[in-house]
């Protein structure tokens, strides 16, 4: 018994070693150098700084994150939806082969494509102005904020959608038949009947999209560099302009902070749930 | 006369481009009727139910329920709810929130919805489990809430798709005789999926049998039990061993030639006598219920019976009577008999002429007689 304990301690070791050395060191690492001053004594220096500093786009972050998550949840549901519930056979094909495309473009190539596509004389603007919907001197640009959720709700949408499509799939179909046959209508049916059966994982797929966005670099720096921006860009500037590791990882703890906080909020519904099979 | 219920006139049905599932279907159900589509899987039974219901559209044909055509209309404007066979409970809601979802998609006050659940709880012997999540409850459970929110909206038809199939046995045989009570107090109209012949038998006033996309009888489980149209329903029903035989007609009797495991023996026709599907002599194949057989020793062979000769080569005791193995040229025929024969034993299989089912010999029936002999040989 106790050997065959020995073994299997012995065959996770690897893995439990790489997860230590190359995971948790780091995290820990940055955890405490965010309580740490430049002469090595224990301080909140750096959170005080960082807040300072830094409080706009703290708030700014949670609330492009947010609010992107929002739009990803209602999209990404509404695709999931119509490819289960959608009638026209041919619109449902195009809709499932259409939806995957960003999946496999990098954050860097969409804040590119983004960059093109949503400037002031970008190629929406100029499809708008060349069907005659905008006058060119209405055209704004929308590489700030706005670009910002347009770019990660493009980009994680059909993550998502992936996810929660799959569940909804897997659904016993006679459920869905049953509302109908009492007379709901789809919408009613969507809300009320397939959303609630699989919400845990539209809520995975959010909370990991909700920390992927958190922790993207390259798009606020394409999309939108300058004041209010993300925290990432501020944890970039602080590193590569003043080589201040210590404010940096104070952001990096309070983004932490920010993504657990969203885990948590997870956790405890399955906590909540957890009596049910 | 009186309206149908439910009437379907030349109902066709097919998935794309394949061949049709059903090919042609008139049925009329009268109101108040509980009806059994009996069928082996594949047969067309659950395609009629989800044409009946709404959910597969009719590719020729009309359903018209007390008159009206409802074939365009969609599942939800035809006054008809499903049992479905998964029970297709919503796992999020409790049980008063399944059975009065459809209450409220028509808008009922709450308390009239509170009112009416109460009245179904009651009546399904599930009081105090409306506040219950529909995940916590048993099967026959389970199923109950499924025909309760069926009937809260007050169908005209109750639709109902194998729904006893997902529970044991004895959770199964009860839940019979419940639907069969709600269906004759409530005084609805039922129409019942089941690959069950003891389940269509039990419930149903009348059974429809289909089998490759047509009704092939449609009767009182009586007549379909004991005036077989076809080998095919003969032996759905029960009277699967087969027998071939070769047959006179004479006024009000049958001769039946002796042959190589049987002498020869004059049956009457009629309800004591022999049924016979056709009037027509020469080569005949014999259906027989097992339930319908004795053994006889010797040659006593009374008058009015057909009696195979055999020896047993296997016995059992599932209880209550012993169950024997015989074999008839090459043919097994399974036996139950009171008394203690022993492998080896020459027997006759007694058949009264009530028990047996008569049919002319098809060319692919005798074939296929012939075809199980040869295999038989080979093993």
């Amino acid at each position: 018994m106790r050997e065959s304990r020995f073994v299997s301690l012995l065959l996770v070791a690897p893995a439990l070693a790489i997860l230590l050395v190359f995971f948790a060191t780091p995290l820990g690492y940055s955890l405490v150098t965010a309580f740490v001053a430049k002469d090595g004594a224990l301080t909140t220096a750096n959170f005080v700084k960082a807040f300072e500093f830094y409080s706009t786009d703290i708030w700014f972050t949670v609330v492009i994150v947010g609010l992107s998550t929002v739009l990803i949840a209602v999209i990404a549901v509404a695709i999931g939806g119509y490819l289960v519930l959608g009638d026209s056979a041919r619109a449902v094909a195009i809709l499932k082969w259409l939806y995957r495309w960003p999946l496999f473009i990098p954050f860097i190539v969409a804040g590119q494509m983004m960059r093109s596509f949503l400037a002031k004389n970008g190629l929406m603007n100029n499809t708008f102005v060349s069907l005659g919907l905008l006058d060119p001197l209405q055209t704004t640009s929308f590489l700030d904020w706005q670009g910002l959720i347009i770019t990660f709700v493009w980009k994680q949408t059909p993550f998502v959608a992936l996810l929660v499509a799959g569940a909804m799939a897997s659904l016993d179909p006679s459920t869905i038949e049953a509302a109908r046959n009492l007379g709901a209508k789809r919408l009613r049916i969507l809300i009320e009947i397939i959303v609630p059966q699989v919400r845990r994982t539209l809520v995975v797929g959010l909370i990991l999209s909700f920390v992927a966005m958190m922790s993207v670099l390259s798009v606020p720096l394409m999309i939108s560099g300058e004041s209010p921006t993300m925290i990432t860009v501020d944890m970039a500037f602080r590193i590569n302009f003043y080589g201040d590791y210590g404010v940096a990882n104070a952001l990096g703890f309070t983004s932490y902070l920010i993504t657990a906080a969203a885990a948590w909020f997870y956790l405890r519904q399955g906590v909540r749930e957890g009596a049910e099979p | 006369m009186t309206v149908a219920a439910l009437e379907i006139q030349d109902a066709v049905v097919s998935y794309g481009d394949a061949e049709p599932v059903l090919k042609g279907v008139s049925l009329s159900v009268a109101s108040g009727e509980f009806i059994a589509l009996l069928g082996a899987s594949g047969c067309g039974k659950t395609t009629l139910l989800r044409a009946i219901s709404g959910f597969v559209r009719l590719r020729a044909g009309a359903i018209r329920v007390s008159g009206v055509d409802v074939a365009g209309l969609p599942p939800d404007k035809r006054d008809m709810a499903m049992v479905f066979q998964s029970y297709a409970l919503w796992p999020h809601m409790t049980t008063a929130q399944n059975i009065g979802y459809g209450l409220r998609l028509r808008r009922k006050s709450r308390n009239d919805i509170a009112r009416r659940v109460g009245e179904l709880l009651s009546m399904l012997g599930l009081e105090g489990l409306g506040e219950r999540k529909v995940t916590q409850l048993s099967g026959g459970q389970r199923q109950r809430v499924a025909l309760g929110r069926a009937l809260a909206v007050n169908p005209r038809i109750l639709l109902l798709d194998e729904p006893l199939s997902n529970l044991d046995a004895r959770v199964r045989g009860q839940m019979r005789h419940e639907i069969k009570a709600i269906q004759q107090n409530l005084g609805i109209t039922a129409i019942h999926v089941t690959h069950d012949r003891e389940e269509a038998m039990v419930m149903a006033d009348r059974i429809v049998i289909l089998n490759e996309g047509y009704i092939v009888q449609q009767g009182t489980p009586e007549e379909i039990y004991n005036r077989p149209a076809t080998p095919f329903v003969a032996s759905f029903t029960g009277a699967h061993n087969v027998v071939a035989l070769h047959l006179g007609i004479e006024d009000g009797l049958v001769r039946v030639a002796a042959g190589e495991h049987n002498a020869e023996a004059l049956l009457r026709l009629g309800s004591e006598g022999a049924h016979l599907a056709e009037p027509k002599g020469g080569p005949a194949s014999a259906h027989f219920h097992t339930e319908a057989a004795r053994l006889v020793i010797g040659d006593d062979a009374p008058p009015n019976s057909l009696t195979l000769r055999g020896r047993i080569t296997q016995s059992s005791y599932p209880g209550g009577v012993y169950r024997y193995a015989v074999d008839v040229g090459g043919r097994q025929f399974m036996v139950d008999d009171e008394r203690r024969f022993s492998t080896g034993d020459e027997v006759g299989i007694w058949l009264p002429a009530e028990a047996l089912h008569l049919y002319p010999a098809t060319p692919e029936h005798m074939a296929r007689l012939a075809g199980i002999d040869e295999n038989r040989d080979r093993l």
